[in-house]
């Protein structure tokens, strides 16, 4: 009885090592993308936000929790909304000149932006998984 | 950027001990303060199991969500030890370098920095210098830094954003 509870002790102390592992690497990860002065965004191949670090969500002037699962599109003034699209799917085409930044409006309730977007896309064993964005406010 | 931590010969040898268990249970010789406290092992051993899996599976998820975003960035990134040898180089780094992988990680980054320009380039808080690309012509190119932790070793690093200058 002695044995088995030895042993799953030092299953339990192997598998907590290896979560702590895997916690500290997604930390250091996670505290680039979020402490980065630069404003970036993370989209689905379609579109839709996954993470915003601080200073993006500075440049969109939404609360960080309603921008994960909107489509980025709808934070995009009305008539730039067709140009964001046919931007994007160039970036999910992997376009040759689809890599450039190009002048957009970010709009939300109080005000409009003026930005520079430039997205780069995620590649997943070949495919498009999402794209990275970053942002720059022209004002 | 590999995850690299598969718990499968955890899963083994959690499954082998289960087994163990079980026998030691269905045998004859067990009173019944042992049976028991075998059975209660067992709950244990599976509750554990089951919890730690999930926690894994989340942060495997989110690392790899968060090591993809550093890898494509739209920006150029070096992550570098406090002595200035490189780490970590994302995709857009590699490109701006004109080089593969390995001859980036585990060089140094005055490696990559114009001859002229290296003395001048350690003495600055924000480096304007000639990055010197692999067999390409040097470009005028910004540097800002930020510090960051290393992984698993834990000590302090250097995040490095590398952008042309545009004339």
């Amino acid at each position: 009885m002695a044995r088995d509870t030895e042993d799953l002790e030092a299953i339990r102390l192997d598998l907590r090592a290896q979560v702590d592992q895997l916690a500290d690497e997604r930390q250091q990860y996670l505290e680039f993308f979020e402490r980065s002065p630069e404003a970036y965004l993370v989209t689905e191949a379609d579109g839709t936000i996954c993470a915003a670090n601080g200073a993006a969500v500075d440049i969109l002037q939404r609360r960080k929790h309603h921008l994960r699962g909107k489509p980025f599109a709808a934070l995009i003034a009305l008539e730039r909304r067709r140009e964001f699209r046919r931007r994007l799917r160039a970036l999910l085409a992997r376009a040759v000149d689809a890599q450039g930044s190009w002048r957009t409006i970010i709009e939300s309730p109080e005000l409009r932006t003026e930005v520079t977007l430039t997205g780069r896309p995620i590649d997943r064993a070949g495919t498009v998984s999402g794209i990275c964005w970053r942002l720059e406010a022209l004002t | 950027m590999n995850s690299g931590n598969s718990p499968e010969w955890l899963l083994t040898t959690v499954s082998a001990v289960r087994d163990l268990m079980i026998k030691r249970l269905e045998a004859e010789s067990l009173d019944g303060d042992a049976k028991r406290e075998m059975e209660m092992a067992l709950e244990e051993l599976d509750v554990m199991w089951e919890e730690l899996q999930g926690q894994a599976a989340l942060l495997v998820r989110e690392k790899e969500r968060y090591a993809e975003f550093f890898e494509y960035a739209p920006d150029a990134y070096l992550i570098t030890d406090a002595g200035g040898s490189i780490r970590e180089a994302n995709q857009a780094a590699l490109e701006f370098l004109n080089a593969p992988r390995d001859a980036v990680v585990g060089h140094s980054l005055s490696q990559y920095v114009a001859p002229e320009d290296r003395v001048n380039f350690l003495a600055r808080a924000v480096w304007r210098t000639r990055l010197q690309p692999r067999e390409r012509e040097a470009l005028a190119a910004e540097f800002s830094v930020r510090a960051i932790p290393l992984k698993k070793s834990g000590v302090a690093g250097l995040c490095w954003l590398m952008r042309p200058i545009k004339d």
